[in-house]
């Protein structure tokens, strides 16, 4: 075998791990690029192509297709498919034509749904034909006659409704007078409410779809509407904006297909800093035994390498482990002690927001242990000794002088506690994080913070998109939207613990 | 017959105890089951400087932590013998230990301020004694800076981390911190051994002050310092007080040869 | 290049005290031995012999002070380990010490002319003897002038006032030859008058060597041994 020179050695060797690191950065700054490009694809508009297929020469199909490439990679891209489609086929291959259009409008619908078409005229019940450009008006009056509708729902149907339910309840006869006034006044205010329903739905817009095929769209149910292919930039960018603040603070629509996450991206950061809360004081806690108070004997060893090997126990386990201990025992007991007269609902004894946050800090004790008694090794001999020497007990010792100093080793683990369980999806899904949750977490009733409720989790919503939505292409785009929040939630909350941690550092460690 | 200059040298042998800071009667200590410090028998002087000299590991350091019980810190400590503060053996069951160690301060080789203010720093005794009133603490603050010679370089900025000071100034700062106790006492474990040479001088010049209200008991590797510093002198050797006089005579006139070939650097 | 000697500068306080107090010490010696020769003129020329006495009991005082100022030196040198000018000066006060201990010896020789009633005979002897001895006093005063100042222009000047003094000595020694060929009734007598004129020449020369060590403290380098002309003017550039 060749013997290298000395310096030959050095070349090799610096070589090797320069190109680990290259390697290393390469991966990940593709990681990052692949997350932010197929992310962000979700919030800028994509073009609208109308595609006509002509099987026989007489028969056409016309469909609009929207898509974030320009037309000629559109082009190729449907060709390609089509000849892998054709290619083995005895059929013909169909002859497609691509165009774009300019006049097509894209109907972003309340609930979520998106339909294309070419605008055709505004109807109103008094039917005057107003232009598009006079839509706005049409809107107002519209948003007018919600808001009466709105009203009567809920200041007087539903106020009726209790009523009646009430009178049901304490048996008022049938034909009570009482009765009977009130459920004329139910019916008048129904009827008034479907009159506003009738008058709403004759306010619509027709649309003409790729085929020529007139469809008409309610006023009250279009969210937005805008032309696609004659966008300018300043526009493109200001309805990115406007979907970026949508994706941000509103719920998912249409199975998670549309709308935003803010419940997920909520219920990822409480959970995360209610994490934080508990294992921070609890980690230190159990680290300051370990390394000031246990005797330095075996069993202070081993419970060391007990808690190193805690930290690769595989997530799932301590997911489980949260279902079977936190939730039906410990929830259990709980529901039957405090809460009995709601059984047999659970409050407690059912996955939720407290045992969410309490598996994942045990599952990232052992990091806050281990980085915090990094920490304690670190104070100097020096500082205890003068404490000791100007009369301070043990306890005050720890408490003023070696747990300040120690603050930056429990802020490191305090940092990769919060990166791992915000990332972490499997134990969550076990122990209350849900794929749609009907309230937050926090609202304005007592006791504000409802720990026992489900919660969403930008994890689990991406696992979720993943999983359901493989076919739709903008669903999946919107997965790696949630995976670029995600990845953006992290970097934040990562950025906020350093930023804690080197104020800390500054001010107790020396340079 | 004239006398052109002024000595004061207290006779060690008839000292009496209103002049005595520490009495060591019989001492020993082992540290790890080796026997550290072989009956010890001395009488520190009041209101004097003493200073312990003697090669590494010969027991002055531990003969100076037992004087305010830091030693017990270590594991596996044991000792025999009295050690005597007014009187009264500091080895009693029912000492407390947190309150001898008020009343004997120390300071240690490395300047180890507390990672907080200046001001913090001198009151963190005091705090923990419970004092807290505010106009108290600033009096007590001046004026153990001021005692500790470093008052005028950091009143301007009392409130900045006691981190940013050099290590002559955190070194006074230490001591300053120790003098806000009122210590009847105070150890110092080579204290200038991390610091420069002029800032050694200022320190030692420091204790120099110190000693007309506190007893002070330093040891030191420098020879040198021991002989500029020091009233008092004890040699030790493996674990054996082999000379304790006064520094005068002890470093012009040693009895012992084992003293006279330590301080002449004829020590194998 | 000359030094300014700066005593009281070290940040030890003590330091500076014991070095003040050595200065002073020597020059409390100095003004002593400065005494004992005023007092030996004045016995010599009233022939008061209880004077003499006193001169006499009064060395063993200087010799206590020299032992004293020795022990001192050596303290500091022990404990303080004193460098540069502050080595210098301790080196130049323990040479200075024995010098001044010497003049006091020589004083005591001449004082012994008056107990032992061993005066010259001849008036121009005495004469000539007081005259010296007045210089002597002069230059004596001038030297420890010079130490307390530590100024080393006068302790040139003074170091040339030696030669003067030289000059008489000799002029002295020839008229005490001639009056001894007058007049050798009592050999005895005319030596012990020789020896003590020939003491009076020493202290002049021990002057000087105090002198020398005055320079050698300011400018730091020695001056013994040197003719002190070349020496005056390489200083004084």
């Amino acid at each position: 075998m060749r013997k290298f020179s000395a310096p030959e050695q050095q070349t090799i060797s610096s070589f090797a791990s320069g190109l680990s690191a290259a390697i290393l950065l390469i991966v990940l700054m593709s990681l990052v690029l692949f997350i932010v490009l197929k992310g962000s694809a979700y919030f800028w508009p994509s073009q609208v192509f109308k595609v006509t297929t002509y099987d026989t020469p007489n028969s056409e199909v016309s469909v609009f297709v929207p898509s974030s490439v320009n037309i000629d990679e559109f082009n190729q891209a449907l060709s390609d498919k089509l000849d892998a489609q054709f290619s083995n086929s005895a059929l013909p291959m169909p002859l497609i034509v691509v165009e774009k259009v300019d006049a097509v409008y894209q109907i972003s619908l309340n609930l979520g749904a998106i339909q294309y078409g070419k605008f055709q005229q505004v109807n109103t019940p008094n039917s005057e034909r107003y232009q598009l450009a006079e839509l706005n008006d049409v809107v107002a009056d519209v948003a007018i006659f919600q808001n009466q509708l709105h009203d009567i729902q809920t200041n007087y149907l539903t106020v009726l409704h209790r009523k009646i339910a009430l009178l049901n309840q304490s048996g008022v006869g049938e034909e009570a007078p009482a009765r009977l006034k009130e459920l004329e006044q139910f019916t008048y205010w129904q009827q008034k409410a479907e009159a506003l329903r009738h008058k709403l739905a004759s306010y619509n817009l027709i649309f003409i779809d790729a085929a020529g095929q007139p469809f008409d769209v309610l006023v009250k149910d279009i969210d937005h509407l805008f032309q696609p292919n004659v966008m300018s930039l300043f526009d493109k960018i200001s309805y990115s904006g406007n979907k970026i603040i949508e994706f941000v603070s509103e719920s998912p629509k249409q199975a998670s297909t549309s709308g935003g996450v803010f419940p997920a991206l909520f219920g990822t950061v409480l959970m995360v800093l209610l994490m934080a809360v508990i294992v921070a004081p609890f980690g230190a806690m159990a680290a300051i035994y370990l390394h000031e108070y246990a005797p330095n004997n075996m069993t202070t060893s081993v419970i060391r390498i007990c808690v190193s090997n805690m930290a690769g126990v595989p997530s799932v386990v301590y997911g489980v482990f949260g279902l079977g201990f936190f939730v039906y025992t410990l929830g259990g007991s709980i529901d039957s002690l405090l809460f009995s007269d709601a059984l047999p609902s659970p409050t407690f004894g059912t996955p939720g927001l407290f045992w969410a946050a309490l598996t994942m800090a045990l599952l990232t004790l052992p990091v806050v242990i281990v980085s915090t008694e990094e920490g304690l090794r670190r104070v100097p001999e020096g500082l205890r000794a003068g404490s000791y020497a100007l009369g301070a007990t043990k306890a005050e010792t720890i408490w003023k002088t070696v747990l300040p100093f120690a603050s930056p080793g429990i802020m490191t683990g305090v940092i990769l506690a919060i990166a791992r369980a915000a990332g972490e999806v499997a134990p969550l899904i076990l122990v209350g994080a849900v794929k749609f949750a009907p309230s937050l977490p926090v609202d304005s009733e007592f006791p504000f913070l409802h720990l026992e409720r489900q919660f969403m989790h930008l994890g689990v919503f991406i696992y979720d998109g993943a999983f359901h939505n493989q076919t739709n292409t903008q669903g999946s785009s919107m997965m790696f939207a949630s995976c670029m929040l995600l990845l953006i939630i992290v970097f934040i909350l990562n950025l906020f613990a350093i930023i804690v941690r080197n104020k800390l550092r500054d001010r107790y460690v020396r340079i | 017959m004239l006398k052109l200059f002024e000595t004061e040298t207290l006779s060690l042998d008839k000292l009496t105890d209103e002049q005595t800071a520490i009495k060591v009667k019989d001492f020993s200590v082992w540290l790890n089951n080796s026997l550290v410090l072989n009956k010890i028998n001395m009488r520190i002087p009041k209101n004097k400087i003493t200073a312990m000299i003697g090669q590494s590991g010969c027991g002055k350091s531990t003969l100076l932590s037992s004087f305010n019980r830091m030693n017990e810190l270590n594991q596996k400590y044991a000792f025999s013998g009295e050690v005597e503060l007014d009187g009264r053996d500091i080895y009693n069951k029912k000492e407390n230990v947190a309150k001898l160690r008020t009343k004997v301060g120390m300071v240690f080789q490395r300047p180890n301020p507390f990672p907080m203010s200046i001001y913090e720093n001198v009151c963190f005794g005091l705090r923990i004694q419970g004092k807290t009133e505010r106009r108290m603490l600033d009096d007590i603050v001046e004026t153990s800076l001021r005692n500790a010679a470093l008052w005028d370089e950091v009143k301007g900025r009392l409130f900045d981390s006691a981190l940013l000071l050099s290590g002559g100034q955190q070194q006074r700062l230490v001591i300053a911190r120790a003098l806000a106790l009122k210590p009847e006492i105070l150890l110092l474990d080579e204290p200038t051994s991390a610091l420069d040479p002029l800032t050694t001088l200022h320190i030692e010049e420091l204790i120099n002050q110190l000693k007309k209200t506190t007893t002070v008991v330093i040891v030191t590797h420098n020879m040198q310092q021991a002989a500029r510093v020091s009233d008092y002198s004890v040699f030790l050797h493996q674990g054996e007080l082999i000379e304790y006089s006064d520094s005068d005579s002890l470093f012009t006139m040693p009895a012992k040869k084992q003293t006279e070939d330590y301080i002449t650097g004829r020590y194998g | 290049m000359k030094r300014h000697l700066e005593l009281n500068t070290h940040i030890s306080g003590k330091f500076n005290q014991e070095l003040e107090n050595l200065t002073n010490s020597v020059l409390t010696m100095g003004g002593e031995v400065e005494q004992q020769l005023i007092n030996t003129i004045t016995a010599i020329r009233e022939n008061n012999a209880s004077l003499a006495e006193r001169v006499l009991l009064n060395d063993l005082k200087i010799n206590s002070m020299e032992v004293q100022i020795d022990d001192e030196c050596m303290r500091i040198i022990a404990k303080r380990n004193p460098t540069a000018s502050d080595l210098r000066l301790i080196m130049t006060v323990s040479r200075a010490t024995t010098d001044i201990e010497r003049i006091g010896d020589e004083i005591c020789r001449i004082a012994k002319l008056v107990t032992k009633d061993k005066l010259p005979p001849s008036d121009i002897v005495l004469g000539g003897m007081l005259m010296i001895a007045e210089k002597v006093v002069f230059m004596m005063r001038g030297t420890f002038d010079a130490f307390a100042r530590q100024d080393e222009k006068s302790a040139v000047a003074v170091y040339e006032q030696d030669d003067a003094i030289d000059k008489k000595h000799k002029e002295l020694l020839k008229q005490t030859a001639n009056e001894m060929q007058n007049d050798h009734t009592d050999m005895q007598k005319w030596f012990d008058v020789l020896w003590a004129i020939r003491s009076l020449e020493r202290i002049g020369d021990r002057c000087k060597n105090l002198c020398e060590y005055i320079l050698f403290l300011t400018y730091g380098k020695d001056v013994r041994h040197s003719s002190m002309k070349k020496v005056v003017k390489k200083l004084m550039k």
